[in-house]
């Protein structure tokens, strides 16, 4: 199958995983991990230190073999065909090392070159700019954020049709996390693809379209932001005027509190117009719901799944 | 204790720790080899007669005694014995001082890891103590092995110990020379440089002491092992000598160390190009870059060293005046035998040091990917056969160019001919065959090629120990080293070349089908 036509690759998701397993030794680092990142969206990847994220990545970019189960990058194995796929993306690290006797600037022009981008072609002045870096320090005299910059516009510099982003603002201060954001968008507008694995759940709220949470190498939930929540409870809290209902009864509706005549308490979508009427029973004086937070439903993965 | 050096001993159990193969290893070559040379001298000369006449030899060379200094008492059989340990070797002893200082204040400096033991409940000074202290250690420990390997040997006690006290006194110099370096500048290589040129420059003043000025010599350390005459009519008060030089030194240094912030050094850091060169464009490119000014220095020290030693090689025939040396040189095959023999070994052993280039470029490469710079070079458009290209390409190629220098360079001290060129590069087949097994040893794991060290002073060891101590002939063969042709004293033979050379290609075959098939990191 030579003839591929190009617009075939467009519709392939960039990144499909599944049934991942990948061991160190006796250590299980992915144990049937599940992944698909579409076309053109921003994918927050979430999981807690040593969950796999890393791993993960790693093996996307076929710097690891796999024990069991599939992933392809472009419809491609990243194992075999490497090289052709790291031609159409771009990787920043977790942990940014850099050449101590190499200055930023030619570090980045060398990582622009290796991927057979022209430096002048580039953003790179722009971003440098942007990023407030200065180019002609040696690698070993900057700090982590610094490191981190030099990686991200060596990767922002040049249009690609994927970014894969390891933990790519840990270092960053917040006007620096402002322009990276920027950035991102950037190159979201122009179609590119991003998988960002974080552990920072408000970075990743504001900046993905989907979100794949992984605990112990194994996917607990994926899908967009919209979808989880509406999975979950809203935590909803309302003030009456009549009796007090008592809502504990009322299916699908948890941890109710009531302070005199305020109620507060968290519900299921289905429980949500039994709830509802019972409060519009009492004579309902104010009322806010709020959807839960990423946190929320990060800890509620976690509390659920075994 | 003082509150600035709170925390020094834990510092110090630490340091052993992870140094637990490094030093044991320093310092039993070390032993090995002066148990060996003592062996070795009282077993090869039949009386007192030859003894004398060999020492005298080498002190009408003004080359030998360039390159180990003259012998004072020539009636002496320790002197002569240890006549390469006395000086050549310190350097040796030396050089483990500045690495293990090295290695525990401005590496630990640039990785940011003083940083992290700075910021516990350690005094200021604790770092640089527990360095100092497990230098000390070691400089006690190689002195007394010395001693024991001389009178294991045979040689009297007296002298063995101020023979060790010597070792134990240039190993103290070593240490506080490369912690004065470590406070020049922020770049742990930079310092290791500057060490190594004060370490040169010593050496070489005192070639020039002992050739021409008799007391420039005592502007030296490594002059200061001769003019102690450990072993007739000893000064043991130059003893003294080492330890006053190095308190002085690491007072100095100490004081530069409290004056400036963690992590800086005195030099400042120069700003580097804002543009990278269009030549610095892939990973082969990259190798050979960071390599190049550590390429350069070894050519021009290759380069010297050859001259030098080249320039021996017509000093041992017009030694031919006396009846004695005549006698001994008949015995090893006459005169042109003995200069061929010269040549031959002066090749062998430049070309173990020339290993060092290679093996220092695996671990180098090893230290890149343990980092995760392999892991950034491979994800853009790199293949796997590049980077091991660019390892493998930086470490063969360069040793082979090291050879062909040397080569050159001693045919030029020689002013003879061109068998130093073919006696040089007749070691290639060797020095591939172990640069092959090193990047074997990098492919099957990266924490693994360290041990590339190991291997080479494990066939250093066998083939310089191995026959004086009677070894098996097996062992002794495992020494690639051991099978090139002992060209030109004897014929040129293409088999053993040949053999290694298809074994190297074997092992590079290895590397690149395993590095192929493994995770990296």
């Amino acid at each position: 199958m030579t003839g591929a036509a190009p617009s075939l690759e467009v519709v392939a998701n960039p990144i499909e995983i599944s049934g991942l397993v990948k061991t160190f030794g006796r250590s299980r680092a992915l144990d049937g991990l599940d992944l698909t990142v579409a076309p053109g969206e921003v994918h927050g990847f979430l999981g807690p230190n040593g969950a796999g994220k890393s791993t993960t990545l790693r093996v996307l970019l076929g710097l690891l073999r796999v024990d069991s189960g599939s992933a392809t990058v472009f419809g491609l194995d990243p194992w075999r065909d490497a090289t052709e796929i790291h031609g159409r993306l771009a990787y920043v690290p977790g942990d940014v090392s850099l050449w101590p006797n190499l200055s930023g600037g030619e570090t980045i022009d060398l990582l622009l070159r290796m991927r057979g981008v022209r430096p002048a072609d580039t953003r790179r002045e722009e971003l440098l700019e942007r990023f407030g870096l200065d180019p002609t320090k040696k690698g070993r005299a900057y700090s982590k954020g610094n490191r981190q910059k030099v990686a991200l516009v060596a990767a922002f510099a040049a249009p690609v049709e994927l970014l894969v982003l390891d933990e790519p603002t840990s270092g960053l201060d917040p006007l620096m996390e402002q322009v990276f954001n920027e950035c991102l968008a950037e190159h979201r507008g122009t179609g590119t693809t991003v998988l960002l694995s974080s552990h920072i759940l408000s970075e990743v709220e504001r900046l993905a379209d989907r979100v794949t949470i992984i605990r112990e190498g194994r996917t607990v939930e994926t899908g967009s932001l919209t979808d989880l929540r509406h999975l979950r409870r809203n935590r909803v809290r309302a003030e009456v005027s009549g009796v007090v209902p008592d809502l504990a009864a009322v299916p699908g509706v948890h941890e109710v509190v009531t302070e005199g005549r305020v109620i507060s308490c968290s519900v299921d979508p289905v429980g949500l117009p039994a709830l509802l009427s019972a409060l519009d029973g009492a004579g309902v004086l104010s009322l806010t719901s709020t959807p839960p937070t990423l946190e929320e439903l990060f800890l509620d993965a976690y509390r659920s799944t075994p | 204790m003082s509150v600035q050096l709170k925390g020094t001993l834990l510092l110090v159990r630490f340091a052993l720790r992870r140094d637990r193969v490094l030093l044991p290893a320093w310092v039993g070559v070390l032993g090995a080899m002066v148990a060996a040379s003592a062996v070795g001298t009282t077993g090869l000369y039949a009386d007192a007669r030859e003894r004398v006449a060999a020492a005298e030899a080498i002190n009408a060379s003004p080359a030998i005694v360039a390159l180990y200094g003259p012998i004072l008492d020539t009636a002496s059989v320790g002197e002569l014995a240890m006549a390469k340990m006395t000086v050549l070797y310190a350097v040796f002893v030396a050089f483990m001082g500045v690495v293990i200082v090295r290695r525990h204040t401005r590496v630990e400096e640039e990785s940011g890891r003083a940083e992290l033991v700075g910021a516990t409940a350690v005094g200021a000074d604790a770092p640089v103590a527990a360095a100092l202290a497990e230098a000390a250690l070691a400089a006690v420990a190689v002195g007394v092995l010395a001693a024991v390997g001389n009178v294991a040997g045979g040689l009297p006690v007296a002298g063995a110990v101020l023979f060790g006290a010597s070792w134990t006194g240039i190993a103290l110099v070593g240490a506080a020379v490369g912690l004065l370096a470590a406070q020049v500048s922020s770049s742990a290589r930079t310092v290791g440089f500057v060490a190594s040129g004060v370490i040169g420059g010593l050496y070489l003043v005192r070639a020039v002491g002992d050739t021409t000025a008799w007391w420039l010599g005592w502007a030296s350390p490594f002059g200061w092992g001769t003019r102690l005459s450990a072993w007739s009519e000893p000064r043991p008060w130059v003893l003294v000598l080492h330890p006053l030089l190095a308190a002085a030194l690491t007072f100095v240094a100490v004081a530069l160390r409290r004056r400036r912030d963690l992590g800086s050094g005195l030099l400042p850091d120069r700003p580097g190009p804002a543009h990278g060169s269009p030549r610095l464009r892939d990973a082969v490119a990259l190798a050979w870059h960071n390599q190049s000014t550590a390429l350069l220095g070894w050519t021009v020290g290759i380069a010297g060293m050859g001259v030098l030693m080249g320039s021996i090689v017509p000093d041992i025939g017009s030694m031919l005046d006396s009846a004695d040396a005549r006698a001994v040189i008949e015995a090893m095959g006459g005169l042109g035998g003995l200069q061929d023999a010269l040549v031959f070994a002066l090749a062998s052993i430049i070309a173990v040091v020339i290993t060092c280039f290679g093996i220092a470029a695996i671990t180098r490469a090893a230290g890149d990917e343990y980092a995760g710079r392999t892991e950034t070079v491979l994800a853009t458009a790199t293949t796997r056969d590049r980077v091991l290209l660019a390892v493998g390409g930086l470490a063969i190629v360069g040793s082979t160019w090291l050879l062909l220098v040397s080569g050159a360079a001693t045919a030029v001290g020689r002013g003879d001919g061109l068998d130093p060129v073919w006696a040089s590069l007749a070691q290639a087949p060797a020095v591939w065959l172990v640069l092959g097994l090193g990047l074997v040893l990098l492919t099957i794991r990266s924490r693994w090629a360290v041990a590339g060290w190991a291997l080479l002073a494990a066939f250093v060891t066998v083939g310089q120990v191995g026959e004086t101590l009677r070894l098996p002939d097996w062992l002794i063969g495992l020494s690639p080293y051991h099978h090139v042709p002992k060209y030109p004293s004897e014929a040129f033979v293409w088999t053993p070349g040949l053999v290694m050379t298809g074994l190297a290609g074997a092992a590079l075959l290895v590397a690149w089908l395993r590095f192929r098939s493994r995770d990296i990191g």
